[in-house]
């Protein structure tokens, strides 16, 4: 009896031992079993070796996290992960930048497009809206366009030949660009309701110019239309709009006509979304227009002079 | 998470060294900002930047540091008698030569041919297009690789002839296709290791006929059956000698219009 006493003595012991451990560890596994896939699924989903499928992946990714944040209990660890993605991680808080790029084939269109898009490619929540001065949205523009990654919009339109001219060139009065550009502040208007839209800057970018990745966040603040210095235009280092000591701008610093009503390049200005949506009558006048003029045809629409919100330092930096 | 960029470097991929000769002239902010733009996006990639400058100028040293690159800084001047050509033997005016030889011969200097770094050279000038693709094909270059360029040579592009066998057998140019190597600078790259193996390869100063200038230097470091055709053998391509068009500045007048304390 006694050794049967000690027996079951020994084993009782070791079952609650066995009891307690499975009840200490198993937690603790699932502890860290949670915490490790939350800090490495996001990871494995930006981890990227081409440019694609960035968003898709990284929609997976933003879930697990947030599964991971409602348990209170796990003191969270942060670590700063420095991932590199083609473009960035879409951000729901940052406004969107839509930039406008009319294009036209030429041999050097794949050349500019590309080092463009290289550009573009660091700029968070950005979309590129395309439009191919074509009767017909071209294969190399639509390859190009799906190889980087990028979010973006391909459009078309044809500026009207004028067959009179000797050899096929375009309406010399209508000037370049613009019918692209207005077809994509219409597809704009089609596309976004003003009443309900998420907050967004247009740009209008040409393909052959060069844009620091300090501009867009620069214009990424804009309420209604800002503006900033450009460079080489106007046969000057750069044009750029005067600024006086309350921010204010009053006139242009420019030798080509700075009585303009906006004496400004296509590239020295952005517009907000929502502006565009609510005066959708503003476009760039096609015929009649003034070498000079173009921009003036669309922000007299849009904006007065006192409006404007200065960039880029007061103004101060290219 | 962080944005990163450049991308976090990599202990197992081979280093690209790309060698970018520069000067100052109005557009050159802005072309090495915009190939800064398409650099950012090359993992391993340390740019060594030559400036044709006495003294390193401070936009460029301002431009290096807020890309957020790994890079050199270098400056050499080319002579004034070299920059004219006023010497006597008729030849190309070799621009961007000293600058190139300047950085071959800091890679020589940095790294020591016992253990040399897995990597390429690549000689970038500051005005072309790359693409991303490029530099992925060139990464892995064994000795000298070679691939088309567009807009050289009065052609859409010049390409190395390849055979079916995968080896270069000629070149697919209308100027001079006789050259021992009738490629532009932006169309091959040669490993770190071949560098450092042949420490007296540099371009010629003098002396050089246009369109020889590549020569000068490959004909030292490889010959035609070593080199590697890459871009699906040399069939894409994938990097275009763009050129600048000069800005008018006319409106500036004698005394200058605009603040010359704002860079441009």
């Amino acid at each position: 009896n006694e050794e049967l006493w000690v027996q079951s003595v020994l084993e009782m012991p070791k079952r609650r031992d066995i009891l307690a451990i499975v009840l200490i560890v198993l937690p603790w596994t699932l502890l860290i079993t949670v915490w490790h896939q939350s800090t490495i699924a996001p990871l494995l989903a930006v981890h990227k070796d081409d440019g694609g499928d960035s968003q898709r992946d990284l929609a997976a990714g933003l879930d697990s996290k947030e599964y991971c944040l409602s348990d209170r209990d796990i003191v969270e660890v942060v670590r700063t992960e420095y991932v590199y993605t083609r473009p960035p991680p879409w951000s729901d808080t940052l406004p969107t930048i839509h930039v406008i790029t009319p294009t036209y084939s030429r041999p050097v269109q794949k050349a500019e497009l590309t080092r463009l898009a290289n550009t573009l490619l660091h700029v968070p929540n950005l979309h590129w809206i395309l439009v191919e001065d074509s009767q017909r949205r071209t294969p190399l523009i639509t390859r190009l366009l799906r190889d980087t990654g990028l979010n973006y919009t391909h459009l078309n339109v044809e500026t009207p030949r004028n067959y009179k001219l000797r050899g096929d060139m375009r309406d010399p009065r209508i000037p370049r660009g613009t019918m692209q550009r207005n077809l994509a502040l219409r597809w704009l208007r089609e596309t976004f309701n003003k009443n309900n839209s998420q907050p967004g800057i247009v740009y209008f970018a040409d393909d052959d110019n060069t844009y620091s990745l300090e501009l867009f966040e620069e214009m990424r603040s804009t309420r209604k239309v800002s503006v900033w210095p450009v460079a080489f235009v106007g046969g000057l280092r750069y044009e750029s709009p005067k600024v006086n000591s309350a921010g204010k701008v009053y006139g242009w610093k420019t030798v080509f006509d700075p009585h303009r009503p906006f004496a400004i390049d296509m590239a020295g200005f952005a517009v907000n979304l929502r502006l565009i949506l609510q005066r959708s009558q503003a476009y760039f006048k096609l015929r009649g227009v003034k070498g000079g003029y173009q921009e003036s045809s669309l922000l007299r629409e849009l904006v007065t002079l006192n409006d404007l919100e200065p960039k880029a330092a007061n103004c101060t930096k290219v | 998470f962080v944005y990163s960029r450049p991308p976090p470097w990599s202990d197992t991929l081979p280093t690209i060294f790309v060698i970018t000769p520069t000067y100052t002239r109005p557009v050159q902010k802005a072309e090495l900002t915009r190939l800064a733009n398409t650099f950012l996006h090359v993992q391993n990639l340390h740019w060594v930047v030559v400036e044709d400058s006495p003294r390193r100028t401070n936009l460029v040293s301002n431009l290096l540091e807020k890309a957020g690159l790994n890079f050199t800084h270098l400056n050499v001047e080319t002579p004034k008698s070299l920059k004219l050509g006023l010497s006597w033997i008729p030849s190309h005016t070799p621009r961007g030569t000293l600058q190139r030889n300047l950085g071959l011969h800091w890679l020589r200097d940095s790294f020591s041919n016992t253990a040399p770094p897995e990597g390429v050279v690549y000689f970038a000038d500051d005005d072309n297009t790359y693409s991303l693709e490029l530099f992925e094909e060139m990464r892995y270059t064994r000795r000298v690789s070679v691939w088309p360029v567009a807009f050289v040579g009065g052609l859409r592009y010049e390409s190395p002839k390849v055979s079916p066998a995968g080896k270069v057998v000629g070149w697919k140019t209308v100027f001079d296709p006789n050259r021992p190597f009738a490629i532009d600078m932006a169309g091959f790259a040669i490993s770190i290791k071949l560098i450092l193996e042949k420490p007296h390869a540099s371009f010629k100063l003098e002396g050089v006929k246009g369109g020889y200038q590549e020569t000068s230097l490959l004909k030292d470091l490889v010959t035609m059956d070593g080199l590697e055709p890459k871009a699906a053998n040399c069939t894409k391509v994938l990097v275009w000698h763009t050129r600048t068009e000069r800005p008018t500045l006319v409106n500036e007048g004698k005394r200058g219009f605009t603040d010359p304390r704002v860079e441009v």
